[in-house]
């Protein structure tokens, strides 16, 4: 208990940390905002009006506490290039983009773990076939295989029409198969790396000690795995995969593009090349926070795994 | 017990062969990858051009060739950067120790927990987006933190080493310990790394290129050519394909080059 109380604070200390830092950049490199509303039609007094509607003639520790708490009010300023309140823009959003990562994670999951395990410790004929395919699919960047993906299964085979992204509320179905292909493009690389992870996790595990007095005493592979391995391997695999949840959400960026997914993503992409600051801090924000929950979240299940951590003795 | 190690020689041949397929386009290919209507508009693959043309009539080999080039140097320039700035940092702090290297240990921890991509799209949207200087410093900046924390480690376990107290007692200083006697012993460990470097990096600046907001033109990419090429995929599937291609490659011979590195180390250690 303890234990999971002082990471929760130091979660959202890194939060806070966070979201001080990327205002405080932001900030800096932004300009003047009125004067990129007002552009070339500014008066003096136009723009000193503008100033104090928007609060900027405050100082800057008041603006971020002010920016902070309307992060959890829902108002976080307005879109420079789009004139509405950026919150409106991303809430939409991030249904989209959380639904693709999670579905891209699942696929993570339910390849790497099965190959991951029943090929660890494993070598032979083969392996160095095998070497061979997991680095490829490791260098097959999801901005390539998506364009495929999307030709492939979108334009030829039209399982999904690329570029016309159904309504979440109303079609969830055919919006969770147009997802489907973005997943996977996301997962390839990232089941490679997993099973790679997994299986020298796992075979490191196996060559130890213990393991061989278990199999002395009779134990078949299966029944090493369950009861003995996987409880000592698994921790470090938990915060593998916490990395990979940050990664996929981070991949969603580039993959959302490819298959014309309007997403968080998508709108980052835009917002940058636009310099439409107020977007991108709170998308950065956001996903910001969205790795830190995972981290957080993994070392707590870490804990509930590993009883060193529970009792104080991990640290 | 010497081991034959595929990988390495696998990915050696193959990183060799782009090597010099890169170097080669530096100084020739078969067509100016600018020049237009050097063919028919949108013709498919031939002996004149290998992999077609696009739609202003360029010759989509050429294009792909030139764009290697531009992507791989991107690339190194972003490892150097990276490495210079990582390597200085973990020398000093694993070197001397103190309260400095323990707060930047933690700030690397901090940091190195964000995807690398998400950070690198951050200190380009802060340093303005479309410049492809502004990529490499990005990129550099971003992939310094983790070879400062292998080269933190790899000093700080070399600090107290016998050699090193020899030198300190013949009287070197501490510039001449890290340069000269600790700095060749400890870039062994970071070979794996700067090939992985390599290959985020090629693979981020493709992205952040694919997206518009990296390597834009005139400066060639392969990372724009795939957006250009996913526009007329139907047309000229050859674009995507070669230019995807070429990134596949090069990232697959890089990551062999490093995997065997790092079974070669595991079988010396």
């Amino acid at each position: 208990m303890k234990y999971a109380a002082r990471r929760v604070v130091a979660g959202l200390t890194t939060m806070l940390l966070v979201s001080l830092l990327a205002f405080v950049a932001f900030d800096l490199i932004s300009g003047d905002p009125a004067e990129i509303m007002l552009g070339t039609q500014a008066t003096p007094e136009s723009l000193a009006a503008l100033r104090a509607q928007l609060g900027l003639d405050r100082p800057l520790p008041v603006r971020y506490l002010d920016w902070l708490g309307g992060f959890f009010r829902g108002e976080l300023g307005i879109s420079y290039q789009y004139k509405q309140p950026v919150w409106e823009l991303i809430v939409p959003k991030v249904g989209v983009t959380l639904c693709l990562s999670l579905l891209s994670f699942l696929l993570v999951l339910a390849v790497s773990l099965p190959l991951g395990l029943l090929t660890a410790g494993r070598t032979g004929r083969g392996e160095g076939l095998r070497t061979a395919l997991n680095q490829l699919c490791m260098a097959a960047p999801p901005f390539f295989t998506g364009i495929l993906l999307s030709w492939g299964f979108g334009v030829a085979l039209k399982w999904f029409a690329v570029g016309s992204f159904p309504d979440m509320g109303q079609n969830m179905w055919g919006a969770l198969r147009y997802l489907f292909f973005a997943a996977l493009a996301l997962a390839i690389p990232r089941a490679a790396m997993t099973v790679r992870m997994l299986r020298s996790t796992v075979a490191e595990e196996l060559g130890k000690d213990y393991v061989r007095t278990a199999a002395a005493r009779g134990n078949s592979r299966t029944q090493l795995l369950r009861r003995h391995v996987l409880k000592n391997a698994l921790p470090p695999v938990v915060a593998f995969l916490a990395q990979t949840v940050a990664e996929l959400a981070a991949g969603a960026v580039v993959v959302e593009q490819v298959f014309a997914i309007p997403g968080l993503g998508r709108l980052l992409v835009a917002s940058i090349s636009n310099r439409d600051h107020p977007v991108v801090l709170a998308i950065v924000v956001i996903l910001a926070f969205w790795v830190v929950l995972s981290g957080v979240i993994a070392d707590l299940i870490q804990q509930r795994i590993d009883p060193r951590l529970r009792l104080g003795g991990g640290e | 017990m010497k081991k034959r190690n595929g990988c390495l020689t696998a990915g050696l041949i193959l990183t060799g062969f782009m090597a010099v397929f890169i170097l080669l386009g530096c100084f020739w290919t078969p067509y100016d990858p600018t020049a237009m209507a050097v063919g028919p508009k949108l013709d498919g693959p031939s002996l004149q051009h290998w992999l077609g043309t696009d739609n202003f009539g360029r010759d989509i080999f050429s294009r792909v060739w030139k764009g290697t080039g531009a992507t791989s140097a991107i690339a190194l320039s972003t490892v150097a950067l990276g490495a210079v700035l990582g390597v200085t940092a973990g020398a000093l702090t694993g070197y001397f120790g103190g309260w400095v290297d323990g707060a930047l240990t933690r700030l690397n921890d901090a940091i190195t927990a964000f995807p690398s991509i998400l950070l690198a799209l951050v200190v380009l949207s802060l340093l303005g987006s479309g410049n492809k200087y502004h990529v490499v410093l990005a990129l550099g900046l971003v992939f310094a933190p983790g070879y400062a924390r292998i080269s933190r480690t790899a000093y700080a376990s070399l600090r107290e080493a016998n050699y090193v107290q020899s030198a300190r007692l013949m009287g070197a200083g501490h510039g001449r310990i890290l340069l000269v006697h600790l700095l060749p012993n400890t870039l062994y460990s970071l070979m794996p790394a700067l090939t992985i470097g390599f290959n985020n990096a090629v693979l981020a600046e493709a992205s952040m290129s694919y997206l518009g907001i990296g390597v834009t033109p005139p400066d060639a990419s392969l990372g724009y050519m795939l957006s250009e090429g996913q526009g007329m995929f139907s047309a000229a599937p050859w674009y995507a394909l070669g230019a995807g291609g070429v990134i596949v490659l090069l990232v697959f011979g890089v990551g062999l080059v490093g995997q065997g590195l790092q079974s070669r180390d595991r079988g010396v250690g």
